[in-house]
């Protein structure tokens, strides 16, 4: 396509100001659109690696980012609130098929274009504010690009969204010009603030302006203060002004009624004009002109009009009111022609023309090329879409256009800070690949706070991203344990429900209990009620915790049981059964019998269990130290507390015996 | 549009050769012909520098991050023939393994998509490809690829984890028994993609269509198309676009472009959609594909000429 070569021969130019950068560039991606740039060349890395030193200046690395034009803090604005719009939109589906779909989408568009001129006006604002010549410039082109979009987006509106039965347009697009055409407005300011208004230079300039912009009302009273005002041109003038006829859809006239009486007045002008009414002044002679849609005078009157389509608008106001939306194609080449011919055209212009030409297609990809301005063709483009103005069909990328440009824009969110969230709520509308976009994303997501990761999970939870979402506490779990964080490791592994890594922090957990005799993170532990069943890990470090809180409380029987109970169910492992006999050495030596015959039969089952694997392994059951020396040292102490367990046992055992005997 | 953001001086002796975020995007690592790779904490456009790995005895030439969910590990490949895998334990780096089998130059590394555990591919000037991985023991074992590439490989590069074929399945069990697959591109001129079979590595396919040395290759990130893409770029100034439908073993070539000089890097974005390259042209250019199937420049990163010009800032300067 013609307008591709363009592009390819004119790519976006940025200029690193680094002489090191004479011998090469070498650039890697960061996330999203970030990239970082430096210089460097490759050499021959066998034969000459020396070509590759002595470069003692090249130490510097540029981190560049494509795409940046929203993350501005006045843009990011506009990326917010219509962030907000397109979701609405998305949801929206008319009550009935037809008629009623219209007004609300024509109160979309509007809204779109409400946020973008909240946001010139932010821009102007900053440029009027800032003082740096660079910080300006930026906001200075920034303002021009999104004039230029409210410009085409307001145009669109009135072409493909707010259609008229009628087909008549020249109300609306005098509405249009007026936003954007303000210069005439300025100079009628300016003039009435002086003593003698008509001696301003500008004077007759505003007043031409206002009848070219059909402003008929602000038109004659600038002509009322003038001193003349009395005389019979100037009167003859008023006449025609307020009686020119204006088409409205509202006022129940219909088109033929509208064009006769406008005929009439045109006529009416035209004879004024013959008959030499204004001689004695040119300047009411010219707005006569202009009232008579005499051609002459739109091209005596360009610098008033300042661009084709407002001449063309203006044209068609007093030449054809009444023109259909599809016929304004043929009004614009004497306009276009007045300005120098096709080839002054500015992107802006070709934009504007393929609008009015009906060419949605040309008028996305022009768009799309003029500064990648990505938020206004995605959104555009989607309301269309809606709008049923688009056909949808399948390009070669393998969706249709309106997913190719939201992914484009979602895309130029994703590297920054916070815009990305938003970003990811756009691909959440993308049929095809957003998807796999998402995946990607969150793949490469820098997860540099807990708190990002916390959001991050939670993206990927509500999208079913199983893999992605395991991989995140994978990664957030394993960093909090580096970090010497077992409470928190055991909370990431709890949220993505990793059983081995799960069992391995339970382990951690005992390990430190065994080195330490205490806990850390309490509360985590006594609060993970059924997640604990997890693992068998888990659920017997729960369990042991609980059996120390009994313990604490003073509940000895209810701790007693349930230290039993974790022996007898095997659920306590091996290794940690000598903990667990101990525990109960406290216990046995109350002077309350806490364990009954039955129960203390049973730690001597266990004990001897215990034993007997003892003496039949060569391996020592507990982590012992490589050296023999310290590892028979411990067995020896490991023994000599067996030996006090079995003592303890049998000495309650006998008062158990005792007491159960006496209860009879 | 594209800013420059921030200007880290890393303080190198000499040429930096490669920068690498880490997957966080808090830490970057540099290498170069100073024989030193160092880590900054690149936090809120701030830079901090953290360390200076030393070990190296040549220029260090590329580097790669393994997938945080294996901890900070870092490898690093160099003219000194050594690859070295470097891992941070609370704040402190150290050697984790280093790897010497090759007999010459290391010239580029990659670490496996990490599904497939960690996984290292190395190429180097002595014409081999070696694969190094771990099962998380602490023992490292390597399978050899003799001969990938007379006279030398220059650039490896993995394949997504995700059968090109099973895109459609959604629900993400798909990765179990994906074959691995990786493209490498050296100095006899070809791509090479090698697949894993039988606990081997064998050649699967041979793209030749560059006349000169291959410098660098780069496998793009899927994004659901059922279908794979290479790019390669070469000394002979040309960068190539090799794609697979995925039904067949065909790859077909397009020269995306040929440049006025040697091109050395390709690079994917992260979702593919944009090819990043750069060679002795003193220029980046970033490139995209139409709708209408033709790749275009988007925008392009120039040297400048020692003024400053419109719309830059000065810190450039720095």
């Amino acid at each position: 396509m013609e307008t591709m070569a363009e592009r390819e021969e004119e790519p976006e130019v940025t200029v690193i100001n680094d002489p090191a950068c004479s011998i090469g560039i070498k650039t890697t991606w960061g996330f999203g659109n970030q990239l970082f740039l430096f210089a460097g060349k490759e050499t021959d890395k066998l034969s000459d690696p020396e070509g590759a030193t002595g470069f003692k200046g090249a130490t510097h690395i540029y981190e560049v980012v494509r795409d940046t034009d929203m993350h501005d803090p006045i843009t990011r604005k506009l990326v917010n609130e219509s962030h907000n719009i397109f979701l609405n939109l998305q949801k929206f589906e008319p009550e009935s098929a037809g008629a009623s779909k219209k007004p609300q989408l024509v109160k979309f568009s509007r809204n779109y274009r409400c946020v973008i001129r909240s946001c010139l006006q932010d821009l102007m604002a900053a440029v009027e504010t800032s003082i740096e010549p660079q910080v300006k410039q930026k906001y200075e082109a920034q303002l021009q690009l999104f004039d230029l979009t409210e410009l085409v987006w307001s145009l669109c509106e009135i072409l493909f969204v707010d259609t008229l039965p009628g087909g008549v347009i020249v109300i609306k697009l005098l509405d249009w010009l007026r936003w954007h055409f303000t210069d005439g407005e300025r100079q009628a300011q300016d003039a009435m603030k002086e003593d003698v208004p008509e001696e301003n230079e500008n004077y007759w300039q505003s007043v031409w302006s206002f009848v070219l912009q059909g402003r008929i009302d602000d038109a004659r009273k600038m002509l009322s203060v003038h001193r003349s005002y009395d005389t019979p041109a100037f009167q003859s003038i008023d006449e025609l002004l307020r009686k020119m006829p204006i088409f409205t859809s509202f006022t129940g006239q219909s088109l033929a009624e509208f064009d006769m009486k406008w005929r009439h007045w045109r006529d009416e002008c035209r004879r004024r004009l013959e008959e030499n009414e204004y001689a004695t002044n040119k300047n009411l002679n010219t707005i006569c002109r202009i009232l008579s849609g005499d051609d002459d005078v739109f091209i005596e009157l360009r610098d008033v009009c300042a661009s084709w389509y407002h001449m063309m608008v203006s044209k068609l106001l007093y030449q054809d009111p009444t023109v259909k939306i599809h016929d304004l194609q043929y009004h614009t080449q004497s306009c276009i022609n007045a300005f120098g011919g096709n080839s002054q055209l500015q992107p802006s212009d070709n934009i504007l023309l393929a609008a009015i030409e009906f060419d949605i297609p040309q008028v996305i990809n022009l768009s799309s090329t003029y500064k990648s301005n990505w938020w206004f063709v995605a959104h555009l483009t989607d309301l269309l879409q809606h709008c049923g103005q688009l056909e949808s069909r399948t390009l070669h990328f393998g969706s249709n256009l309106r997913e190719y440009l939201i992914l484009e824009y979602a895309s130029s969110l994703m590297s920054h800070d916070s815009l990305w969230q938003i970003g990811i709520n756009y691909l959440d509308h993308c049929p095809e690949y957003g998807r796999q976009y998402l995946g990607h994303y969150m793949d490469s997501l820098p997860l540099d706070t807990e708190r990002k990761a916390q959001k991050a999970l939670r993206i990927c939870e509500q999208r079913n991203l199983q893999e992605q979402g395991h991989s995140i506490c994978k990664v957030m779990g394993m960093r909090s344990l580096h970090n010497g964080r077992l409470g928190s490791a055991l909370s990431w592994g709890l949220k993505s429900k990793d059983v081995t890594f799960v069992t391995f922090i339970a382990e951690r957990f005992l390990d430190e209990y065994t080195e330490n005799g205490g806990f850390s993170n309490v509360d985590l532990i006594d609060n993970l009620g059924s997640e604990m069943l997890l693992s068998n890990r888990l659920t017997f470090l729960g369990k042991y915790r609980e059996f120390h809180k009994l313990y604490e409380d003073g509940d000895f029987i209810a701790a007693a049981s349930l230290l039993l109970s974790l022996l007898s169910s095997r659920m306590a492992p091996r290794k940690f059964w000598l903990t667990l006999l101990t525990d109960a050495l406290p216990l046995l030596e109350r002077d309350q019998v806490v364990f009954n015959s039955q129960q203390t039969y049973e730690l001597m089952h266990c004990l001897e269990e215990l034993n007997l694997a003892q003496r039949y392994s060569d391996k020592p059951t507990r982590d012992m130290p490589d050296d023999p020396k310290a590892a028979k040292g411990q067995t020896e102490l490991e023994k000599e507390k067996s030996e006090l367990m079995k003592l303890a046992l049998a000495r309650n055992l006998a008062r158990a015996i005792v007491e159960e005997g006496s209860e009879i | 549009m594209v800013s420059v953001m921030n200007t880290i001086d890393t303080g190198h002796e000499d040429m930096i050769h490669d920068a690498q975020m880490d997957y966080y995007g808090v830490k970057l690592a540099t290498c170069s012909s100073d024989r030193s790779v160092k880590i900054f904490d690149v936090r809120n456009g701030q830079q901090t520098f953290v360390t200076a790995l030393t070990g190296h005895e040549g220029p260090v030439w590329q580097l790669a991050w393994a997938h945080p969910m294996f901890g900070n590990l870092l490898a690093s490949c160099s003219y000194d023939r050594k690859v070295i895998i470097w891992k941070e334990t609370n704040g402190k780096w150290d050697k984790l393994h280093e790897h010497s089998n090759h007999d010459s130059s290391v010239n580029s590394v990659s670490w496996a998509p990490h599904e497939f555990g960690l996984m290292l591919a190395c190429g180097s000037s002595d014409g081999s490809i070696s694969v190094i991985s771990t099962t998380g023991d602490g023992a490292w074992d390597y399978k050899k690829i003799p001969d990938a590439h007379t006279i030398g490989c220059n650039a490896v590069s993995w394949a997504p984890a995700i059968n090109p074929g099973a895109l459609l399945d959604q629900s993400g069990g798909s990765r179990q028994n994906v074959v691995k697959r990786f493209v490498s591109g050296g100095c006899d001129n070809i791509v090479k993609i090698w697949r894993e079979q039988d606990e081997r590595w064998v050649e699967e396919q041979k793209l030749e269509a560059h006349s000169d040395w291959v410098r660098d290759v780069a496998w793009a990130p899927s994004i659901g198309l059922p279908k794979s893409i290479i790019a390669s770029c070469s000394q002979d100034c040309r960068v190539i676009i090799w794609s697979n439908d995925g039904t067949s073993n065909n790859w077909t070539s397009k020269v995306l472009h040929k440049f006025n000089d040697v091109v050395w890097h390709v690079s994917w974005s992260v979702t593919g959609n944009i090819l990043a390259v750069s060679g002795g042209d003193n220029k980046v250019s970033l490139w995209k594909e139409t709708l209408e199937n033709q790749w275009v420049c988007v925008s392009d990163v120039n040297k400048g000429q020692g003024q400053l010009t419109e719309g830059q800032s000065s810190e450039q300067m720095s």
